[in-house]
């Protein structure tokens, strides 16, 4: 099974707060089967294939933290593969983080 | 009844969807980082060779009083909505020019005038000074203000800097792009010692200097590509007009330093 998800980073601060994004879901396994893709964020799947090889799906989600997706087969409790997505905060309330210092290659 | 668990169940559905599915990250109060590339800073000084930078590593450490900033120590004094203020002691920043000098045999003088005949000629040396001070940081949806104030405590210099940057940054994504812009006082004590000539310093090269106070101006634009959690990707380009009364020195040859850096930054985190 493989799984994969397009974007796998997001990236958020003070000004954008959310990840308002689709993410392209796409799977493909070597066998027909009964498969159904899972995220953090509800216990019932997002979608399950019958008697298919592969699939994707279009999730359109605003998040502000890192969550996953995984696919389970037929005994609906196995995970087949799992990908995470990662929110990455780059802001801080510590202003002091964000003094000038000698380092030119900073972006914090 | 079934309305209500339905109601429930629809409650606790749309809770679900919102609710964070994992906890918030902590913020480590250590920040770790190394960068690799290749950079330049040009070096102001007569006889004396550009500053190149390939690896950089920033190590820093924030408690909720005390901090260490790559060689810079504070106490924080206040930290609000409006303002975090604090008492910072560091070492002073214009040495760092006098490092790469050269020791040359020279025909001429620095004004450009020829000599009887060759005479060795070495940039002199200026001392690290351990300065004290002030330090104000502001921030909002305007951008974000840096003011300080520093004095030598080390009797090197015996002088004083006022500085203050503003900067504004744009995020699209993983792309971020941030230009700064401030200026420098310094005071005539602490121009006068990294730029002025001194008696015992004079030679048929170097003449005698005494320099005034004076403000420097500089500008800074940084463009950054977020590759992954902990890997960045860096373009950098500094500009610094030294002040005039630093820049008529014999010493110096160049009024205007130029920095740029490119490279690849690892983030601990």
């Amino acid at each position: 099974m493989r799984l994969s998800v397009k974007p796998m980073l997001c990236i958020i601060d003070k000004r954008t707060p959310l990840c308002e994004l689709a993410f392209l879901v796409a799977w493909e396994s070597d066998h027909d089967g009964y498969y159904c893709l899972f995220n953090d964020f509800r216990e019932a799947p997002l979608r399950c294939w019958n008697d298919a090889r592969d699939g994707q799906l279009d999730d359109e989600r605003s998040v502000d933290q890192s969550f996953s997706y995984w696919m389970t087969g037929d005994d609906g409790d196995n995970r087949l593969a799992m990908v995470a997505v990662e929110v990455l905060r780059m802001d801080t309330d510590d202003r002091r983080r964000n003094r000038r210092t000698r380092h030119v290659w900073d972006i914090n | 009844m079934w309305m209500l668990a339905l109601t429930a169940f629809a409650c606790g559905a749309a809770a679900a969807e919102e609710s964070a599915p994992q906890a918030a990250e902590q913020e480590s109060p250590w920040r770790l980082g190394i960068a690799l590339g290749y950079g330049m800073r040009s070096n102001p000084l007569v006889q004396s060779d550009d500053i190149p930078i390939v690896v950089d590593l920033d190590i820093a450490w924030f408690g909720e009083r005390f901090f260490f900033d790559n060689g810079d120590l504070g106490l924080t004094l206040a930290d609000n909505r409006a303002v975090t203020a604090s008492l910072v002691a560091r070492f002073n920043s214009d040495r760092v020019f006098f490092g790469n000098t050269d020791t040359r045999f020279v025909s001429a003088d620095l004004a450009g005038m020829p000599l009887a005949e060759a005479t060795e000629f070495t940039v002199p040396d200026r001392d690290y000074a351990i300065e004290l001070g002030l330090e104000f940081l502001l921030d909002g949806s305007w951008g974000q203000l840096q003011f300080t104030a520093f004095h030598d405590v080390s009797s090197t210099h015996d002088g004083f800097e006022i500085y203050a940057d503003y900067g504004y940054g744009w995020r699209s994504q993983r792309w971020y792009v941030e230009p700064s812009i401030g200026l420098s006082y310094k005071s005539s004590a602490l121009n006068d010692y990294y730029w002025g000539v001194r008696d015992d310093e004079v030679s048929v090269v170097l003449p005698p200097y005494q320099a005034d106070a004076g403000t420097n101006a500089h500008a800074r634009l940084m463009l950054g590509y977020q590759i992954s959690r902990n890997w960045s990707f860096s373009l950098v380009a500094e500009y610094e007009h030294l002040n005039d009364s630093a820049a008529a020195s014999p010493l110096v040859d160049e009024q205007d330093i130029l920095g740029y850096f490119a490279g690849f930054g690892f983030r601990f985190r």
